[in-house]
C-alpha cells in the first residue's frame, strides 16, 4: 500500500467572505508527479499554499507528511517544512548573491545558525551545490552574482536550491508560466527528472493544459474551487481542457 | 503609478541609485564580464577602509590627547536637563513665535525650490531637448548647458548662500528663504527631470508628432502622470528645509535656530531642550503629512494637501513679510558690484596654497570620518527602526529608535558640535562627530525605510523551508539591503562635505573654519578663495562618490 504524502479532506477556504475553495479532496501518494490545471482564480495557488501550511483551511483537515498542520506543535510543524520543498513563480532568489549561496539556503532548514553565517564568508558544501548546479546542466555559475544570470539560468539556481533541500514532496506554482514553450518543456523535464530520481512527490500547477498531459502522471483540473476531474494524465481528452477553460455560463 | 509610492524610491533617484534597484524581482541583465563588478566593488570597499583609517590617524585618533576629562560634567548636565526643559509661559511663548518664523521660512523656502524645480527640471530633462526627428545627435546641445548649470548652486551650502545674499540683499526674510531656495531648487529639478524622463515617452511623442508644441505635450501627456510623485518629493524637501531653517537660524535668520544658539551660549539647557522638543514635534508632523500623502494618496486628500499648502505658504508669507523690493533695488545691485569688486581677485590665505589645500583635506576627513560613524550606527538602528513588527515589545523598540532618530536629527549640526566640544579639544575630530551624529538620524530614517520596502518574499520563502530567523535575515534581507545602504551612505558623503563648513563655523576645523575667521576680519578676496576651494572639493567628492555607487549596480 503506497504511502500517502499529502489529503485534503472536506477542506474550504474563504478569503474576506470570498470562498476560494468549496469541500475539497484530494489524495496525493508517494512518487506521484501530479498536475493542477485550471482557470484562473479556480484555487490551485490555494491548494499549494495550504500544504506549505501558508494558507489556513476554514473548513476541513490538511494533512501533510502524516501531520495535521492545523493542530501540529510548532517543532512538528517546522521539522514538516523542511521536508517539503516550494519553487515559485517569482522563484525568490536573492539577486546580490552568489549563485552558491542562494543554492546553500536549501540547507538553512538543517544548518546551524553559526554553520548558516560562517558559510557567507566562506561558502560550505561547495561540491554538494557543484553537483546540484551539474544536474540542472549550470556548474559553471557557481560563483556568479545571481541577477547577473538569465531568467531560465535564475530557474535553474532555483530548481539546484531544492535539490540540495532533497524534500520528500516538492510543490511549484506556476514554475514555467513566464517561460517560451520549448524553455518551459525543458524546465518540466529537469523537474521530473529531479522528481523520479529521488523518487520523490511533485505537485505542479500549470496554466498549460498540454504540458500538463504530456509531462504529468496525473491530472486534476480545478474549477471555481471544486475538482472538476482527476484522471491519470493518458485519460484526460482534450473535451476535458475545453469544459475547463470554457467562460462561465 | 499613484501617489502610494514610498520615500526610498525618491530619494533614490536622488542617490541615482535606481536603474540599479527597479522591480521587485531580479531580472536578468546582460552585460559586463563576471567578476568585474565583484572586484570594483572589493576596491571601493578597501578604499574606503584605508580613507577611514587615514582620516582618523590625521584627527589624532590613538596619538594626541583628545578628551578633556573637565568637560563631563556639563555634559551630563546638559543630559540631565533632557528631563527638566523650561516650561514657564513666558519661554513657551518666545519657543512658539521662534517655531513659527523656522516653519515659515521652511515653507516658503520649499516653495520657491519645488517652483524653481518644476521649471528647473522642465528644462533639464532629455524629454525636453530630445530631438523628433531623427538627426545626428539624440539632444539637443541646450541640454548639456542646462544640466550643467545646475551643479554650482547645489555645490554650495545653504549657509554660504546666507553668507553671502546677506552680503547682498541686507537683514531681510528674503535671504534665508532664497538661502534655501537656491540650493534646493537645484536638487528638486535634478529629481524632477528624472521623474519626468521616466514617464512613458510614447504620449509625449505621439502628441509632439502631431505638432503640438513642447509646453502643451508636457502638460497633456507627462506632468499628470509625474505629479503624485514630484507632490510626494515636495514633502520630503520640506523636512529638509525645516532642518536647513534652523541651521540658518543659527547664523542669523532667526527662529528656532537663533534661540537654540542663544539658550546654548548662556548654558541654559532647560531651554535648549524645550527648542529641541519643539523641533522635533515640527519634524515629525511634515513626515507624518508627507508620509500619509505617499502610503493612502487619495485624490481628497492630495486637493486638501495642495490647499493646506497653499494656506501655509500665505500665512507664512504674511508672519515673515519678506521685501521683494530688495531684489531688485539699486542698493542690491550697488552691493553685489562692490561685493564682486572687493572679493576679486580672490586671494590665498596668509599660509597660502599649502594652507588652502591642508584645509581642504581637513574637511574630506571629516566628512569621511563622519559617514563611517553615521553609517555603522545607522545600519544597526535602521533594523530595529522598522515598522510593522509582529509583537507589541518589538514596535516599541522600533518606535523608540525612530524617536532616537528623529531627536538626533533635530539637533542642527553646530550645536552637535558646540556639545562635543566640552568633553573635546577643537578641531577635526569633534566636526566630524556633529556631523556623524546628526548625519545618523538623518540615514538611519532612510534605511530603516529601505528595510520596510524590501521585497519579503525571499526571507518567508526560506523561513517556509525551516530557516531559523538568523539565517533567513542572514541570507535574504542583509545581501538586499547591502548596496542600497551603500548609496545611501554616498549620497549622504556629499551632503556631509558641503555640511562641514556648519560645524567649521563653531571652530570645528577644515575650510568652514577657515572662512569664518575671514568673514570676522571682512577679508572677501580670502572669503572667495575659500567658497571656491569649498565648491572644488565638492564636485570632487560627487565624482568619486558618483563612480563609488556606480560600482553597486
Amino acid at each position: 500500500m503506497p504511502e500517502v504524502i499529502v489529503s485534503l479532506r472536506g477542506v474550504s477556504v474563504v478569503y474576506d467572505g470570498h470562498p476560494a475553495l468549496h469541500g475539497f479532496d484530494l489524495e496525493v501518494q508517494a512518487g506521484e508527479r501530479l498536475a493542477l490545471v485550471g482557470p484562473s482564480g479556480a484555487g490551485k495557488t490555494t491548494v499549494l499554499q495550504l500544504c506549505t501550511g501558508a494558507a489556513t483551511a476554514t473548513t476541513g483537515t490538511v494533512t501533510v507528511l502524516g501531520t495535521e498542520l492545523a493542530t501540529a506543535p510548532a517543532a512538528r510543524l517546522k521539522s514538516v517544512r523542511r521536508r517539503v520543498g516550494a519553487i515559485h513563480q517569482q522563484l525568490h532568489l536573492v539577486g546580490p548573491l552568489r549563485v552558491v549561496h542562494n543554492v546553500n539556503a536549501g540547507h538553512l532548514g538543517t544548518w546551524s545558525r553559526t554553520r548558516a553565517l560562517r558559510s557567507l564568508v566562506r561558502p560550505v558544501g561547495l561540491d554538494e551545490a557543484r553537483s546540484a548546479l551539474g544536474r540542472v546542466g549550470i556548474a559553471d555559475k557557481l560563483l556568479e552574482r545571481t541577477d547577473r544570470l538569465s531568467g531560465g539560468e535564475q530557474q535553474r539556481v532555483a530548481l539546484a536550491r531544492v535539490l540540495v533541500q532533497a524534500p520528500e514532496l516538492i510543490l511549484a506554482d506556476e514554475p514555467v508560466s513566464s517561460l517560451d514553450p520549448a524553455r518551459a518543456e525543458e524546465v518540466l523535464d529537469l523537474l521530473r527528472e529531479v522528481v523520479v530520481g529521488r523518487s520523490r512527490t511533485l505537485v505542479v500547477s500549470l496554466h498549460d493544459f498540454d504540458l500538463a498531459r504530456r509531462r504529468c502522471d496525473r491530472v486534476v483540473g480545478l474549477r471555481a474551487g471544486r475538482v472538476a476531474f482527476d484522471l491519470p494524465a493518458g485519460e484526460v481528452s482534450d473535451q476535458h481542457g475545453h469544459d475547463l477553460y470554457r467562460i462561465a455560463t | 503609478m499613484t501617489a502610494t509610492r514610498d520615500l526610498p524610491d525618491l530619494t533614490a533617484r536622488e542617490v541615482g541609485l535606481l536603474p540599479g534597484i527597479a522591480g521587485a524581482g531580479i531580472g536578468p541583465r546582460g552585460g559586463g564580464p563576471p567578476g568585474v563588478h565583484r572586484s570594483g566593488r572589493r576596491l571601493w570597499a578597501a578604499a574606503a577602509a584605508a580613507a577611514v583609517a587615514w582620516s582618523l590617524w590625521s584627527a589624532g585618533v590613538g596619538r594626541d590627547e583628545l578628551v578633556n576629562p573637565g568637560g563631563w560634567a556639563l555634559v551630563g548636565r546638559f543630559f540631565a536637563a533632557a528631563l527638566a526643559p523650561e516650561l514657564s509661559a513666558d519661554f513657551l511663548g518666545t519657543t512658539l513665535r521662534a517655531t513659527l518664523t523656522t516653519v515659515a521660512f521652511a515653507v516658503l523656502g520649499t516653495a520657491l525650490s519645488v517652483a524653481a524645480g518644476l521649471v528647473g527640471g522642465v528644462l533639464t530633462s532629455e524629454t525636453w531637448w530630445r530631438r523628433t526627428q531623427p538627426g545626428r545627435r539624440r539632444l539637443r546641445p541646450g541640454w548639456v548647458v542646462s544640466r550643467a548649470s545646475c551643479g554650482v548652486p547645489r555645490g554650495i551650502h545653504e549657509a554660504v548662500w546666507g553668507l553671502f545674499l546677506v552680503n547682498v540683499l541686507g537683514r531681510d526674510p528674503l535671504v534665508g528663504i532664497l538661502a534655501i531656495a537656491i540650493p534646493f531648487g537645484a536638487i528638486t529639478a535634478k529629481v524632477y527631470a528624472e521623474l519626468i524622463d521616466e514617464s512613458a515617452r510614447q504620449p509625449f511623442d505621439a502628441l509632439r508628432a502631431t505638432g503640438t508644441g513642447r509646453v502643451a505635450a508636457l502638460g497633456y501627456a507627462v506632468l499628470p502622470v509625474a505629479l503624485p510623485d514630484m507632490m510626494s518629493y515636495a514633502f520630503y524637501r520640506l523636512e529638509c528645509s525645516l532642518r536647513s531653517a534652523v541651521i540658518l537660524g543659527l547664523i542669523g535668520a532667526g527662529g528656532l535656530g537663533a534661540e537654540l544658539g542663544l539658550a546654548f551660549q548662556g548654558l541654559a539647557y532647560g531651554r535648549m531642550w524645550t527648542l529641541v522638543y519643539a523641533l522635533v514635534a515640527v519634524s515629525a508632523l511634515a513626515d507624518v503629512w508627507g508620509s500619509s500623502l505617499r502610503r493612502r494618496g487619495t485624490l481628497g486628500r492630495v486637493r486638501l494637501s495642495l490647499l493646506g499648502g497653499t494656506a501655509l505658504v500665505v500665512a507664512s508669507w504674511v508672519h515673515l513679510r519678506p521685501d521683494l523690493g530688495r531684489l531688485f533695488g539699486a542698493p542690491a545691485r550697488r552691493l553685489l558690484v562692490g561685493l564682486a569688486t572687493s572679493a576679486w581677485p580672490p586671494a590665498l590665505p596668509a599660509d597660502g596654497w599649502g594652507g588652502l589645500a591642508r584645509r581642504a583635506l581637513e574637511t574630506v576627513q571629516m566628512s569621511l570620518l563622519a559617514i563611517a560613524l553615521a553609517s555603522a550606527l545607522a545600519v544597526v538602528v535602521a533594523f530595529l527602526a522598522t515598522r510593522g513588527g509582529a509583537t507589541r515589545p518589538r514596535r516599541a523598540v522600533a518606535g523608540a529608535a525612530r524617536l532616537v532618530l528623529l531627536a538626533t536629527r533635530a539637533v542642527p549640526p553646530p550645536v552637535w558640535a558646540l556639545l562635543f566640544l566640552f568633553v573635546l579639544f577643537p578641531g577635526p575630530l569633534p566636526g566630524a562627530l556633529a556631523l556623524g551624529a546628526y548625519n545618523f538620524g538623518i540615514l538611519g530614517r532612510l534605511m530603516a525605510e529601505v528595510v520596510e520596502n524590501l521585497d519579503p518574499r525571499p526571507e518567508r520563502s526560506l523561513r517556509a523551508l525551516g530557516a531559523p530567523n538568523l539565517s533567513a535575515f542572514a541570507y535574504a534581507t542583509v545581501p538586499l539591503a547591502t548596496s542600497r545602504f551603500a548609496a545611501y551612505s554616498l549620497y549622504r558623503w556629499e551632503v556631509a562635505a558641503r555640511e562641514t563648513v556648519v560645524v567649521g563655523v563653531v571652530g570645528a576645523g577644515g575650510l568652514g573654519r577657515l572662512l569664518e575667521q575671514q568673514r570676522a576680519a571682512f577679508n572677501y578676496p580670502g572669503m572667495l578663495a575659500t567658497v571656491l576651494t569649498l565648491v572644488a572639493v565638492s564636485v570632487a567628492v560627487d565624482l568619486a562618490s558618483a563612480s563609488a555607487r556606480r560600482s553597486l549596480r
